[in-house]
Formats: structure tokens, C-alpha cells, sequence
């Protein structure tokens, strides 16, 4: 059975958060996942589930937002190792092509150097950008979604990354 | 956030006592950023404030990793917290703020969040955005030169990018590998101009990509220890590659451009409340906390102290002495250097005579023998045997080398602001350049020009530009419309550049070693069409010596003064020379320099001759013969026996066919004409 999953976005965004509750949906009902608040996020929370999911939308031009950005040093120090984390995030295809995504890539190094296996890579196939920070190969490394360009694709894009997350969740 | 520079301060890793000196700063600049607004309110003062909240990381690093004792520091109008944080008092912010007599950078004359503190060599740069990037390469031209291991810094926001100049500059320390830090605080907007108005790339600085020898790191303006560690690697890399790099600083600009934008007009409130979540000191703010390195109530004990610094600070500035309405002319140019030998730019010596290009050619290798901190440089200057278009410089190179003689990229702004700054590393420096190669392709450098012209007065004597700007000028060569033009009336409109223009070899000679050996700017115009005629030959002294404002009369007469310089002064002569066949006794004055004008000798010749022709080739209209005519006519009217006559060219370009040239140029049979006309009157 697959152990507990907890998904971290912040409760102060709008698209992020509304992402969230998709993801959450797309597990089904009875998928054992906690819900908390990156905003507050502390190391004992992180540290406290094998599965994550993470929400981190992309700001200005290729930054963490704040609240992940504050809470890097922390995470700096974390001992991740066998740790399975999925990273999904918002960018802007057409108005931000030069870095589509890129807090999804920066999360998703800074975890990697920490121990933890980044799951839930994704086809870049269907985008149109310049420059990603996510980028992996041929993939992402995690979801990227696109609320400005690519809204229809988006209940798809999260149906099956929750399916795919089943198999390679711990 | 970057993975292209070592992570050296963190949250967790700096010191207390460092992280405790590092609020402070912030905390005290962003209440002189927040206080400046009301100095305006209250009609004290700052009329002009661009408040930097919102690039406080990056301004805070920016003068963290500056050097004063080594280091040069160009700062833009919006870092307040850059020059704070480089050691400005809070007490010299608000001086310069409200304009004090004993403001660091001006003493009051130039505008208010012009930072400076020459000093230290934190210079008082100009209002025209980024152009200080082009002194910052001079200056670095020169610590490579002197073997000085320092850095130049410049910074200034992203909209500036859009700059032909500061392509210029970059391109310059990238060619010449100079030790040049361009900080480009990208906040998203040049006023209200969002950046996509500027260049379609997002991120400007990626459009430098492709020139060699420039490192491009991007950082996070808005987060101290990025942006810190982003400084660190910047300046470690300059000075040990001793390569330009490029840092590009993510900002927000969390208030208007400046207190006469209203930024609700162009951004809505979504986009305010955005940027101000954003605010740089807050998150430096709830780190501290979070991190446990301070308790809230030690940061607001910090806060407190800043408030009472701040006040203090105020209280003393507002009881500084305002500027005396009688310095005003202080500081307008430098003393020049004086003759002993020659103190009327006058000789008696005969022998060989050489030619106008010969004598120029000579007194620069003179020059650059006695004086081994002199530097030439221009188009087309040195290339092998070749010096120049005519061959002024020829030799040079060979005799001084590579480096203190060569020949600049296609950019005249670049030639006379690299000259400026290169100025700026000790006043024993002298450069001479090819202002362009031709007088006609001078106007891409008026902007640096009139920057250079006030910069001994906006410093209040801190600094003055020590060069010699040397332009081939006029016609009769059949030139056409970019070869034949005179530049001088246009020039000579703006105080603080003294305006030479020989003709004779012997005192082009003389007024180029006082030009050379002078602090200061001279432009020193060379009439072309003479360099090689027999005509303006002269036997010139090893040492001789003209000093400014000094007039020759090169013919003596009774009955017409004729006021003239340049190629003119050759007509005068063979017009006078004709006049007396028909017995009209002609005095012929040449000018030597335009600014300072020697008024007492044109005074002297009229109160002879009653009659007075003021003669040169440029145009007739608003040609600096106005300025002299209308001078003689309000100091000297009494003199006049008739109307100040005015001859010279046509109001008209220069056509290239001759028969057009004859027509629009003055010459002898037009000057014979005029006298006589005036002679009757």
C-alpha cells in the first residue's frame, strides 16, 4: 500500500492552490494525502513524509517565490535520501518563454543534491518555449502546467501524472 | 538561487555581529528612502528622488564589495542604498539630498539622489542614464594599464541596456579584457516603460551573450546573501581573470520611478501589491527570525536606533550652510598651466619653416617624451606606418607602443567617455584623442561632450576631465557635407571646454603642449585644408608655448581691423595684402582660441581702425562670429565709426562639387569684397 503523500502548496496563491486540490482530486478518495501550507512549511513537516508532492509555481523572471525561496536553507541542510518528491508548477509559455517552468527545475536540483528522488517527469511534448530550468532530456521534472495558454490540457496533464505517481510513489 | 557561484554568505552560516551590520544598513537606508519624499512636502528640498525600495539586495551588495581604497564606484541615481552601504553617513545622504553647500558629491549643484563622494572615488555621475558605464571602462583601462589590481563598478537599471553608449562600453571591456563590473538592476521598468518596450529579450542582459571575455551572472536583486554571493564571485572573477562581468539583478520597484511618476497610472493594484510582497528588507527580515539568528525584539531594538540615526542625521543636515550664490563661477574650468617663457604666445625666432602637420605631429611626440602618463587614442590613429587620415600621429605608435598609443573602434562617444574615465585614475594623466576622425562625425559624442563639459563645476572642483580633443575641421578640401564642416559655434555654446583654433604651425604648436600639460578639456580644431600648406608654415621654437585666451595680430593696420581664425585667417591676409594695392590699410587679428576670447586685443585694434570685419568659415548665422560681433557691440560700440560687418559661409551645408564649395565658402575675393563695402561706409 502506498505510504502517505503530503502536498505542500501555498494557501495564498490562487492557480497553485486550485492546482493542489486537482492533483489531490485526481488521486481518488481514499489516497492517504495530507494538505499543508508552504507558507509555513517547517524542516519536521518536510521530513515527515517518503512521498511529496510540491507545488512550485515560477516568479519573476525564473525565481522561487518567497516562501520556498526562505525556506531553502533549511531544506539545504535536510538528509532526503529515499525520499520519493514530485514537483508541479505554473508557468507562462508565451508571456515568460525564456524560463517556462524554471522553479519546478530549481526545486527539483536543489532536493536532488539533498538525496531525493525527484519522480513524476513528464513529455515536454505540446510546449512551445525558450528555456527551461526544468527541463531533463526529452522530459520535465515534474508537472508543468500552463493556466495561461494551455488551461484545457491542464484536468488531462493531472489525471495522468496522479496515475503515473501511483506507480512510483514509495 | 544561482548554481554558477559559490554559495560564501547564508542565513545560517554569517556571523551575528556581520548579519547585525548588514540590518542596520538596511534598515537605516530604507528610512531615508521612505523620508526623502517628505523633504519635497515640505518644500526643503529633493525635488528629484527615485526610491530604491525593492533593489535593496543588490545595492546593499553592490557597496559591501566596493573598495574605496582600490576600487571605482559609479552609481545611478537610484542607489541610495548602494552609496550607503559603500560608506556614505546617512547625514551626507540627506545633504546631497537637500542640496547642501557641504554635499559630498556637489556642494549643491547637481541634482538631489546623485550620490557621490569623489574622495573616495565614488563618483558624481551625470542624469544621462548609464553613460557613466563608458568612464567605468576608462578607469579600467587605465588600472590595467598601471598594473592597479582594482575593479570599476557601474550600475544602473536594465532600460539603460537600450543605450547605443553602453553597447559601447561593453563592447570595450570585452575587447580590451578591462576589469569592469556592469551591476544592471532590472526592475521591469524605465519609468513607465515596461521592458518588453526595450528589447524582446526578458532578460536584457542575455543580449551581451555573445561577446567573448564577458561573464553574464544573474542573481536575485531582491535577496541579500544571493546577491551578495553574486557580487563576490563578480568581483573575484574581475580581478583575477581581469575580465568585465556582467551581474543582472532581479528587482522589484516597489514605489513609483520618482516623486513626479504616479505608477497607479500604469500599474494596477494587483501588480503594487505584488511587488511590495516582494519587499527585499522584509524577507531579509523574516529570515533573521526564522532562522533564529535574532529575537524580534533585537530587531527592533535596531529599528529604534535606525530611527534615532536617521533623526539625528536630519538635524544636522538641516543646519548645513546652503551654497553662496557668488560661487557660482566657481569651478567653471581649471586653472591651465602657465608660460613663463612665451606669456603672450609671441616668438621672434626665424629658420626653417615647418608645415601645420608637421609641427602638430612633432609637439605630440614632445609631449608624450616629457610626460610618460600621455595616452592617444582615435580612429585610424596608428595602424603601422599609417597615423592617421593625415597623417598627424604618424610614428607615434612605433616610438610609444601599443598601449599608450592605438586606434579606437568606430565609436566616438566611446573615444571621448573612455577618455573621461581613464581621467578619473590620477590627475597626472593627459589624453589626447581624435575626438573623430574628421570634425563632420564629432556629433555621436556631443552626449559625452556636455556630460565632460560640467563635470569640473557639477563636482565643485572634485573633478575635471584632462583631455585633448583634437578634431581635423573645415573645408576647402572638397569634401562635401560630412568633410568640410566647422563644428565651433555648436561647441562652444557650453561652459567649461576652452576652444583653440590655429592656423599657423607655430601656434598650433604652442597651444597643443599648453592644451597637453593643462587640467582640464581643450578642443583643439585643426583647419584641415592648412596641414600641409606652405601657406600656414612656421619656424617653431623646441619649447614654444601658447597660452589660452591670447590673440595674435598677425598684420598691422590702420583702417579695418579684421577679426578672424582658421583657414580664414590665411584669406585675411592675402585679402589685406590685395587691399593694400588700393591703399586700405588692414589689421589682421587671429584669434588663436575661441574660449577664453581675448576681447582686449579686438577692443585694442578697434579703438585704431573705428571699423571692425569679423571673418570665419563657418556659417554667417549663430556662427560663433555672433557671440563676437555682438560682444563688440555691447562693450565696444563707442569705438565704431560703422555696423560690426560679418562674413563667412552661407547659411547652407557644404556641397561637394567645387563650383558649390566656392559658392557657400568664404574666401579672399568675397573678405576683399566686404572691407571694401566697409570701407566706404
Amino acid at each position: 500500500m502506498m505510504k502517505k503523500i503530503g502536498l505542500f502548496y501555498s494557501f495564498n496563491t490562487n492557480k497553485t492552490a486550485r492546482a493542489g486540490e486537482k492533483i489531490k482530486n485526481a488521486f481518488g478518495k481514499d489516497a492517504n494525502i495530507e494538505v499543508l501550507n508552504a507558507e509555513k512549511v517547517s524542516e519536521e513537516e518536510f521530513m515527515k513524509f517518503d512521498n511529496l508532492i510540491v507545488g512550485v509555481p515560477t516568479w519573476f523572471d525564473g525565481e522561487l517565490p518567497n516562501y520556498w525561496d526562505e525556506f531553502v536553507p533549511a531544506l539545504e541542510d535536510l538528509d532526503l535520501k529515499g525520499k520519493k518528491i514530485a514537483i508541479y508548477g505554473l508557468g507562462d509559455q508565451k508571456g515568460y518563454p525564456e524560463n517556462f517552468n524554471d522553479g519546478v527545475g530549481i526545486f527539483a536540483s536543489i532536493v536532488e543534491k539533498c538525496g531525493a528522488k525527484v519522480v513524476g517527469f513528464t513529455s515536454r511534448e505540446g510546449y512551445t518555449y525558450e528555456h527551461s530550468a526544468a527541463e531533463r532530456g526529452d522530459q520535465f521534472c515534474g508537472l508543468c502546467l500552463d493556466q495561461e495558454n494551455q488551461a484545457r490540457l491542464t484536468e488531462k496533464r493531472v489525471k495522468d501524472w496522479a496515475t503515473q505517481l501511483k506507480k512510483e510513489f514509495n | 538561487m544561482s548554481e554558477s557561484y559559490p554559495k560564501k554568505y547564508t542565513i545560517k552560516k554569517t556571523e551575528k555581529k556581520v548579519l547585525k551590520k548588514w540590518y542596520e544598513l538596511l534598515v537605516v537606508g530604507r528610512k531615508l528612502d521612505e523620508r526623502a519624499p517628505n523633504y519635497l512636502k515640505q518644500a526643503i528640498g529633493w525635488s528629484y528622488h527615485a526610491p530604491y525600495a525593492g533593489h535593496d539586495g543588490i545595492q546593499f551588495a553592490v557597496g559591501q564589495h566596493f573598495d574605496r581604497d582600490k576600487d571605482h564606484l559609479f552609481p545611478y541615481y537610484r542607489d541610495m542604498l548602494t552609496t550607503f552601504s559603500a560608506g556614505l553617513t546617512a547625514e551626507e545622504i540627506i545633504l546631497n539630498g537637500i542640496s547642501k553647500a557641504t554635499d559630498k558629491a556637489s556642494g549643491g549643484r547637481h541634482m538631489s539622489n546623485h550620490f557621490a563622494k569623489p574622495e573616495w572615488n565614488i563618483h558624481n555621475v551625470s542624469s544621462c542614464t548609464a553613460n557613466h558605464d563608458l568612464h567605468a571602462v576608462g578607469v579600467a583601462r587605465a588600472m590595467k594599464y598601471y598594473k592597479h589590481k582594482g575593479v570599476a563598478i557601474t550600475s544602473h537599471g536594465e532600460s539603460s541596456l537600450s543605450e547605443g553608449y553602453v553597447f559601447e562600453a561593453i563592447n570595450g571591456a570585452s575587447r580590451e579584457k578591462l576589469p569592469v563590473i556592469f551591476v544592471i538592476q532590472d526592475n521591469g521598468y524605465g519609468i513607465s516603460v515596461p521592458k518588453n518596450m526595450q528589447t524582446a529579450n526578458r532578460k536584457p542582459s542575455n543580449n551581451f551573450s555573445g561577446l567573448k571575455n564577458l561573464r553574464i551572472i544573474h542573481c536575485n536583486g531582491k535577496d541579500v546573501f544571493d546577491s551578495m554571493n553574486a557580487m563576490a564571485e563578480a568581483k573575484k572573477h574581475a580581478l583575477e581573470v581581469g575580465e568585465p562581468v556582467m551581474v543582472h539583478a532581479n528587482c522589484v520597484r516597489i514605489e513609483s520611478h520618482s516623486n513626479s511618476d504616479r505608477h497607479e497610472l500604469y500599474r494596477d493594484e494587483n501588480e503594487r501589491n505584488y511587488v511590495s510582497e516582494y519587499d527585499p528588507l522584509a524577507k531579509f527580515r523574516r529570515m533573521l527570525i526564522r532562522y533564529k539568528r535574532f529575537t524580534e525584539k533585537e530587531l527592533e531594538g535596531i529599528e529604534e536606533d535606525a530611527t534615532k540615526q536617521v533623526k539625528t542625521a536630519h538635524k544636522k543636515a538641516l543646519a548645513a550652510p546652503d551654497p553662496d550664490p557668488a560661487s557660482i563661477f566657481d569651478y567653471v574650468m581649471p586653472e591651465p598651466y602657465v608660460s613663463e617663457k612665451y606669456p603672450e604666445g609671441i616668438h621672434n625666432q626665424d629658420g626653417e619653416k615647418i608645415k601645420l602637420v608637421e609641427a602638430i605631429n612633432k609637439t605630440l611626440k614632445e609631449e608624450f617624451r616629457h610626460n610618460p602618463d600621455t595616452f592617444i587614442w582615435g580612429q585610424d590613429v596608428a595602424n603601422k606606418e599609417k597615423g592617421g587620415a593625415f597623417n598627424v600621429t604618424k610614428g607615434m605608435q612605433k616610438e610609444f607602443g601599443e598601449k599608450r598609443v592605438f586606434s579606437a573602434p568606430i565609436a566616438e562617444d566611446f573615444i571621448v567617455g573612455t577618455a573621461n574615465g581613464m581621467s578619473r585614475f590620477n590627475d597626472k594623466i593627459r589624453v589626447v584623442i581624435e575626438g573623430a576622425e574628421f570634425a563632420d562625425y564629432f556629433w555621436p559624442a556631443m552626449e559625452q561632450y556636455v556630460d565632460s563639459s560640467h563635470d569640473y563645476w557639477r563636482s565643485n572642483g572634485q573633478f575635471v576631465p584632462n583631455m585633448t580633443i583634437r578634431l581635423a575641421s573645415g573645408g576647402y578640401i572638397g569634401g562635401g557635407l560630412y568633410h568640410s564642416q566647422n563644428i565651433e559655434g555648436a561647441l562652444a555654446t557650453l561652459p567649461g571646454v576652452r576652444i583653440v583654433y590655429p592656423a599657423f604651425a607655430d601656434d598650433a604648436a604652442g597651444l597643443l603642449r599648453t592644451a597637453i600639460r593643462s587640467k582640464g578639456i581643450t578642443m583643439f580644431m585643426e583647419p584641415k585644408a592648412l596641414y600641409n600648406s606652405p601657406k600656414a608654415a612656421a619656424t617653431v621654437p623646441d619649447d614654444f608655448e601658447v597660452p589660452f585666451g591670447k590673440a595674435r595680430v598677425r598684420r598691422e593696420g590702420k583702417d579695418i581691423t579684421l577679426v578672424t581664425y582658421g583657414n580664414t585667417l590665411i584669406h585675411s591676409l592675402q585679402a589685406a595684402e590685395k587691399l593694400q594695392e588700393e591703399g586700405i590699410d588692414i589689421e589682421v587679428i587671429d584669434l588663436r582660441s575661441l574660449v577664453p576670447l581675448d576681447k582686449e586685443a579686438i577692443f585694442k585694434s578697434i579703438k585704431k581702425t573705428s571699423k571692425v570685419v569679423v571673418v570665419h568659415e563657418d556659417k554667417v548665422f549663430a556662427g560663433f562670429g555672433s557671440e563676437i560681433t555682438s560682444t563688440i557691440m555691447e562693450e565696444a560700440f563707442e569705438y565704431l565709426d560703422a555696423p560690426v560687418k560679418r562674413i563667412g559661409s552661407t547659411f547652407t551645408p557644404v556641397g561637394f562639387n567645387r563650383i558649390l564649395e566656392n559658392a557657400i565658402l568664404p574666401n579672399t575675393d568675397k573678405i576683399v569684397e566686404g572691407v571694401r563695402e566697409l570701407y566706404k561706409y
